[in-house]
């Protein structure tokens, strides 16, 4: 197995606050990797990082051996990683069909021109099952259409690595449903997948491998079983959460 | 889509030619063919800051400094006896080399700052010229030489300007580049994490707009046969180029064409009837604009013409929006079921 992301002793510091401290993880290649933890844990902070959105204070990047520390977030995505946001950013004023051209467009595909671009973004519609939206404006979209169309722009890109900011919360039990199918589809593609998320049974259905992050430190990493099974994470966080639903 | 692109193309051809054909139809007439060149030029440069200002939305109120230095490139490189023709490539050529230095730190500011920023630019420049009086003249200007083309030639100058300026808006309008342009204005952080290379992209379009208007003021210096820092290097000309974008509408390749007419026809008038009053005058249709039709009078026709059509061909076929709605109808039992499951995080 090859490993498609390295994450080198991690730290990140806002002022006094540590959000990441010391993270090592290798993420293999082909995996369904689940990064959970407490809200204010880092995961998103760790996610920016990966994307070059955001330089960590200390540590490395690698992805596929090169070093990416630093490198600005459109070269990243080149490289193909390519991340999905928290809160949803489609372009509110473009088709649904020109937001995933963008991502064709650009991305790790290199330089599509407008029609092999077009094509490939309407391939990628019929994927993710928008085909029917696409002419609609991306702001008429409901909100698990518009998860489902930041992940359509992001896999236009044709990334090797997907990262997915909780792409399930706030969906209904069907839509989550549809949209863990999607990922498992995602998957089948060969692309490694980390994902953040809320939605436990989601995360230890899906993943290989589940990453816990706790005031920014690791503190389990192991297979879902595992990790639900760990006292330090139920102590820190799962006990809590499964009670409650 | 492409097919009303196809058809857009069509009549702009169509005008050009028509425009092209007025000193021949109407021959003689020295008013026409001055209103047309210093229309023209008026077109060139709107459609030039709206390829920054329109598709990236980054506004500057600051494009007299390109104006400017082309304008005084050709007066010096005329000076030293150069023919004009082949000084306006050079204008803007300058006036790009200097929106690099200017863009590449200035482009980093989003919004306000970015237009802020930009009329420092701006008047910084006229201030400077203002006192370079070894090579600008200074306060009392550039008189060049008299001996000019016809105003016929000016007239076919002006239009090749116009023309270029609109096939450039046009060919990155529908280009890879324009819609890079379009995403980093929407939302830059999610432009930039599809892989849209934003700053480089940003300065590209600040370059071209700027050698389009660099060119313009090399053409105007040639035409008035005297060039002046406060003429070319002024603030009201830039004020100008954004108040022609935004009448004709923001973003649109054909909108400043329209909001430049309107625009010079308007000073036209104004500055003869009531000299003191135009600016009044202007501040009010930037009010009525922004607050009734923010898409300028582009935004305004493709309201009309959808309203039409919505008339005529009933209204599932021509009109998006209730065909949205009815697409969007299943939304509130979504929703219904959602609040059972709703996770507050």
């Amino acid at each position: 197995m090859t490993t498609a992301l390295t994450l080198d002793r991690i730290t990140k510091r806002f002022g006094g606050l540590a959000a990441l401290q010391e993270v090592t993880v290798q993420i293999a290649s082909g995996d369904i990797t689940g990064l959970i933890g407490p809200n204010g844990a880092g995961k998103t902070t760790l996610f920016s990082i990966i994307a070059g959105k955001t330089r960590p204070t200390v540590g490395r990047v690698l992805c596929f051996g090169h070093d990416v520390t630093g490198w600005s977030a459109h070269a990243v995505c080149r490289l193909g990683v390519c991340t999905t946001h928290q809160v949803v950013r489609p372009f509110g004023d473009l088709t649904v069909l020109e937001n995933v051209r963008v991502g064709a467009s650009f991305g790790a595909s290199g330089r599509l021109g407008g029609r092999t671009a077009e094509e490939e973004a309407g391939e990628i519609l019929t994927f993710v099952g928008l085909a029917h939206r696409r002419d609609s404006l991306a702001s008429a979209l409901t909100l698990a259409q518009r998860k489902r169309l930041e992940i359509a722009r992001a896999l236009a890109t044709r990334p090797a690595v997907l990262l997915l900011d909780e792409v399930l919360a706030g969906l209904t039990p069907a839509e989550i449903q549809q949209a863990v199918e999607l990922v498992r589809q995602i998957r089948a593609r060969g692309i490694t997948i980390v994902m953040i998320e809320h939605v436990m049974r989601a995360v230890m259905d899906l993943s290989d491998r589940v990453l816990v992050l706790n005031y920014g430190r690791l503190i389990a990493d192991g297979s879902p079983a595992v990790v639900a099974n760990s006292p330090q994470v139920i102590e820190a966080y799962l006990g809590e959460k499964i009670s409650e639903s | 889509m492409r097919s009303s692109l196809r058809l857009e193309l069509v009549a702009a051809l169509a005008v050009g030619l028509l425009l092209a054909a007025v000193p021949m139809l109407i021959p003689g007439n020295i008013t026409l063919l001055n209103l047309g060149i210093l229309t023209f030029l008026y077109v060139a440069q709107g459609v030039a800051w709206n390829i920054l200002g329109g598709f990236a939305g980054y506004v500057s109120f600051g494009y007299a400094a390109f104006f400017g230095l082309g304008a005084y490139t050709t007066a010096l490189l005329w000076l030293a006896g150069w023919s004009p023709v082949l000084t306006y490539p050079i204008g803007g050529l300058v006036a790009a080399a200097f929106s690099l230095l200017v863009g590449a730190p200035t482009l980093r500011l989003v919004g306000p700052y970015f237009s802020i920023a930009t009329i420092g630019v701006g008047e910084a420049m006229r201030i400077l010229m203002l006192n370079l009086d070894k090579i600008t003249g200074g306060a009392s200007g550039l008189n060049l030489p008299t001996v000019v083309p016809s105003k016929t030639w000016f007239y076919f100058v002006a239009l090749i300007c116009a023309a270029t300026s609109y096939a450039v808006a046009a060919w990155i309008r529908t280009s890879r580049f324009g819609l890079g342009l379009t995403a980093l204005r929407l939302d830059l952080e999610a432009a930039e994490s599809l892989g849209v290379r934003t700053t480089l992209f940003k300065n590209l379009a600040h370059i071209v707009s700027a050698a389009l208007v660099g060119a313009c003021g090399g053409v105007y210096a040639t035409y008035l046969q005297y060039v002046h820092p406060d003429t070319v290097f002024s603030f009201t000309l830039s004020i100008s180029l954004v108040l022609i974008a935004l009448i004709g509408g923001l973003g649109t390749v054909w909108g400043p064409v329209l909001g430049a007419v309107v625009f010079f026809v308007v000073q036209d008038y104004l500055q003869t009837s009531y000299p003191t009053f135009h600016l009044l005058v202007y501040g009010l249709l930037l009010l009525v604009i922004i607050l009734f039709e923010p898409g300028g009078m582009a935004g305004l026709a493709g309201r009309l013409v959808a309203r039409r059509r919505g008339a005529s061909a009933g209204p599932p076929a021509a009109d998006p929006a209730p065909h949205a709605e009815h697409e969007r109808a299943p939304m509130p039992r979504a929703d219904a079921e959602r609040p059972g499951t709703e996770r507050t995080t």
